[in-house]
């Protein structure tokens, strides 16, 4: 019977589309990482969203991208490469070099029933532009299996039987000089020089296989500072595998001489793995019954506050949530936690709203939630305990509630009393690590292994002693820092040679203070060894209305050099600096997250670093940074200024479980000296935003939850 | 059948919960206050054990000789049978607790919102679908809000007809009984469904396969 039941309702019948499209067709990556063939690009995009990291080797070159779909057309790629370069003279090579590129990629309209796509795009935006190549192309889907792309290259997509540039002023290319600076916008270069025409296809066999065929306009002629790789015809073939639809593998021959291996994998931040999350149930609300509604006051002879406050505490607890107060008057009661549990804190005040309804006199019909974190109240959240109970499990539900809140700032009322816990008073963590820092000093790669014992001691909610002691499982290395080579002191460029002695180092131990000296204002005083390299003393105040998007923050740091042993000392590099900026954050709406800074960094450089971060409402961050300072050139080092992208994703994308850690990589050009911060924990804005109205808004859905 | 039927006492959390006021109502407060009234329930579920997770182990006759007090469910994509016991009541909507802490909160026995499935029917609007099926069929407009992978409520609108497929038997833990069955076919963008439900004489929804969501699939209720 239930077997048959089953069958008669065939489940569910989601209605598709039935025209071919290109979205159809699963989206081929290249050895380059990007959309497109093998070598040569197309006009089609990755789905929005759309996070691919590559992998692709073959004898001379290895390159690691990741692209990131920014905006339905706009594509954004990083990539490290280690490549074989001629020299000067050709006859000597240069092995195994160290380039990063920047592309972009932009597709003009969407593809119809009997037009193409079409895009324009350029690889390696910035100096050296050793792959410097721009694009205009086209590609058409024939079918659901078949994709056709044609286009024309200039720079390294215009070397193979290329034609003169059609706009005579664009005729020459210029070379790229080693004596200029490298890391500049490549704009001299950009559409110049001969133009070569290029083409393909590609062929999904069945979910699985794909073919895909090109003939390629680029090539490798033997000039200085080009890569030394061999292309001696034009026509190379690839067989993709997916096994996932989120995995591509790559075999490809290339040039008619070499063979090359790729692996691509992607995830969509609009496509959460753990779809809503897996957590379990909250308690459901304990509706009032009509006789309830209408008790003007409770009895505290029979309900004492401090009962309320033990049992509220115990049931915040079975949440992962820590209760610091509890304020209850007749016909209010106004509660202050702290929420490290869940990554919205939206998802945690529904939580806590549910629980007090289990406990709560029924003539309280106003809960007012306070949010906090280390130690100080961010964000005030007045609810209606009537709408509780009423919008539960109704359709439309977050919605009324949201329009019915009100966001204030928590300081505007007296504060509570905290809680006095001894459980959390004291925490500490034993677990690995495992950092990777590329373009250290030297300009190669740091990657360091070993074991992190980490503990904090809350004197009071606001006062923080916080420390961490780690050993790396490497073998000791021993390297000097390196001396100054010009005016600038070696801030981050010695980096490397911290803590590789093989003995336990000491990254941090620091005393924090946070607190509101006033309304919207927030404050933080740390003390003590801050960070790997420096010691001292770092302030900082931010001003954030609770409902304003604009937050405005002024940092003041002395920060003494730490010896390169992170012991205790600070008398190797007799280096001290006053540091601070003055910081502007303005959440731009969309998601789209902006901050400037500006003041004086640990170089004793005036700069102002730049960010812009592109936010989704599930937590991953994508963000592109740039720092420009008054220090030259010569000074700064490779890239004259820094730049680089970030990418954080949260945990509980991936498991589903909730959590309020993430996965977090920066891919910067090299770590230079210029505009360097101080890298001090428990900067305000970042903790402090997260339970404003905005950032609680962006994640209300998950109120109910 | 006769098989006894294990259940871990609900919720775990909501036990818990339970566990904790009774503990409150033990120590601090006294027999008349909110904390105790919860306390009551707390008593039946963790049969005086408190702060435990207790077990309770529910047989096919404590089913069937406790009409209303249990319901079985059956999570059609996770191919698993278990027994929900209530867990709060809000106006005409009971929420009914399974022993993984999964929820699923019914309106006249037509699924209104879950806890805990992979994709959550965050609360919904189905009044028009129970005066239907008391009308003996007709047309209903269901409003059904989800939880996006970005964490945004997506509100989707079902235009549902409902038709009386006449007599059938439910069989179950060795009981036959009669019902009139009916299917609902509904209709929203991009999505198409159907509901089955099985109604006793008294107007009781003694079964019933209810779609969630295209990610958590169907659910077969019993109501006992």
């Amino acid at each position: 019977m239930q077997r048959m039941i089953l069958t008669q309702t065939s489940v569910f019948a989601i209605l598709m589309g039935t025209v071919s499209s290109a979205q159809d067709i699963p989206t081929h990556y290249t050895l380059f990482g990007t959309p497109g063939l093998l070598e040569m690009p197309s006009a089609h995009t990755a789905p929005d969203g759309t996070l691919a990291g590559t992998l692709a080797y073959q004898d001379g070159l290895l390159r690691a991208t990741t692209s990131f779909q920014l905006t339905p057309k706009l594509s954004l790629s990083a990539r490290y490469s280690i490549v074989d370069l001629y020299e000067d003279p050709v006859t000597s090579i240069e092995e195994d070099a160290f380039e990063r590129s920047f592309d972009v990629h932009y597709r003009l309209n969407d593809e119809t029933r009997y037009l193409p796509s079409v895009a324009i795009g350029m690889r390696d935006l910035f100096t050296p532009a050793r792959f410097g190549a721009e694009y205009i192309v086209a590609s058409k889907s024939i079918g659901d299996r078949l994709t056709v792309t044609g286009g024309l290259g200039w720079g390294a997509l215009g070397l193979r039987d290329g034609f003169d540039n059609p706009f005579p002023d664009l005729s020459d290319r210029p070379t790229f000089d080693d004596a200029e600076s490298e890391g500049e916008l490549a704009s001299d270069f950009w559409f110049q020089g001969d133009v070569a025409a290029f083409g393909g296809f590609t062929y999904q066999i069945n979910d699985q296989w794909g073919l895909v065929a090109e003939y390629a306009s680029n090539d490798y002629p033997e000039t200085p500072g080009r890569p030394a790789l061999k292309a001696d015809s034009p026509y190379n073939f690839g067989i993709s595998y997916r096994p996932r639809p989120n995995v591509q593998l790559s075999l490809a021959s290339l040039y008619g001489s070499e063979l090359a291996l790729s692996g691509t994998f992607s995830l969509n931040a609009n496509e959460r793995p753990s779809m809503s999350g897996f957590e379990k149930a909250p308690a459901p609300i304990k509706a009032r019954s009509e006789a309830e509604l209408s008790e003007p006051s409770w009895d505290r002879e029979a309900l004492p506050p401090e009962a309320l406050r033990s049992a509220t505490a115990a049931l915040l607890e079975v949440e992962g949530l820590t209760l610091h107060g509890l304020e209850v008057t007749e016909t209010t009661a106004r509660i202050r936690y702290s929420n490290s549990r869940y990554r919205s804190h939206a998802q945690a005040m529904g939580r806590v709203a549910r629980m007090m309804t289990q406990v709560l006199p029924a003539s309280i019909d106003t809960f007012i939630i306070e949010t906090q974190a280390r130690g100080i109240p961010l964000s005030s959240v007045t609810l209606s305990r009537r709408d509780l109970e009423q919008l539960e499990n109704r359709a439309g539900a977050a919605a009324t509630l949201l329009d019915r809140a009100t966001f204030t700032d928590a300081n505007e009322r007296p504060p509570l009393q905290d809680s006095p816990n001894d459980d959390t008073r004291f925490a500490w963590g034993l677990g690995p690590y495992f950092t990777i820092n590329p373009f250290v000093g030297d300009g190669g790669i740091a990657v360091d292994v070993g074991l992190s014992l980490s503990a904090r001691y809350a004197i009071t909610p606001q006062l923080v002693v916080s420390g961490a002691v780690t050993q790396s499982v490497l073998p000791p290395d021993k390297d000097d820092p390196s001396p100054n080579i010009d005016d600038v002191p070696n801030v981050r460029t010695d980096g490397g040679a911290y803590g590789d002695d093989g003995v336990p180092v000491l990254q941090r131990l620091t005393l924090s203070h946070f607190a509101r000296p006033g309304p919207n204002l927030y404050s933080r005083v740390t003390v003590g060894y801050l960070e790997r390299m420096f010691g001292g003393v770092s302030t900082e105040l931010l001003w954030k209305p609770v409902r304003n998007r604009l937050g405005l923050g002024v940092e003041l740091n002395y920060a003494v050099q730490r010896d390169s042993d992170m012991a205790f000392g600070f008398e190797e590099f007799d280096y001290d600096v006053v540091t601070g900026h003055v910081s502007a954050y303005y959440d731009l709406g969309n998601g789209y997250h902006t901050q400037l800074d500006v003041g004086r960094y640990l170089a004793g450089d005036w700069g102002a670093p730049v960010s812009l971060d592109r936010e989704y409402d599930n937590g991953i961050r994508i963000g592109a940074f740039v720092t420009q300072t008054d220090l030259s050139y010569d000074d700064f080092g490779d890239g004259s200024y820094n730049k680089g992208v970030r990418i954080s994703i949260p945990q509980d994308f991936f498991t589903g479980s909730p959590n309020r850690s993430s996965y977090g990589t920066t891919i910067r050009t090299r770590v230079g000296d210029g505009g360097a911060r101080l890298r001090v924990d428990g900067r305000l804005y970042g903790f402090v935003r997260d339970a404003h109205e905005s950032d609680l808004t962006d994640t209300w859905g998950r109120f109910w939850r | 059948m006769g098989a006894v039927l294990e259940m871990t006492c609900g919720i775990k959390s909501y036990v818990t919960v339970l566990a904790i006021l009774c503990l409150a109502a033990c120590g601090t407060l006294r027999e008349d206050n909110p904390g105790t009234q919860v306390a009551g329930l707390a008593g039946q579920l963790i049969t005086g054990q408190t702060g435990a997770r207790a077990a309770v182990l529910v047989s096919q006759e404590e089913i069937l000789s406790n009409p209303g007090k249990y319901m079985r469910v059956n999570i059609r994509d996770l191919d698993r049978w278990d027994t929900m016991v209530e867990a709060a009541r809000n106006g005409s909507k009971v929420t009914w607790v399974d022993s993984e802490n999964n929820s699923i909160t019914l309106e006249n026995g037509v699924i209104v919102a879950t806890r805990g499935l992979p994709r959550d029917l965050m609360g919904a609007d189905t009044a028009q679908v129970w005066a239907a099926i008391r009308a003996g069929g007709g047309n209903a407009q269901r409003t059904h809000d989800f939880l996006t992978d970005q964490d945004q409520i997506s509100q989707q609108l079902l235009q549902c007809r409902i038709a009386q497929q006449g007599s059938d038997t439910v069989r179950r833990l060795g009981q036959t009984l009669d019902a009139t069955r009916f299917e609902e076919k509904c209709a929203g963008e991009g999505l198409q469904l159907t509901y089955i439900y099985w109604v006793n004489r008294s107007g009781l929804l003694l079964r019933s396969l209810q779609a969630i969501s295209p990610d958590a699939g169907y659910l077969q209720i019993d109501v006992f």
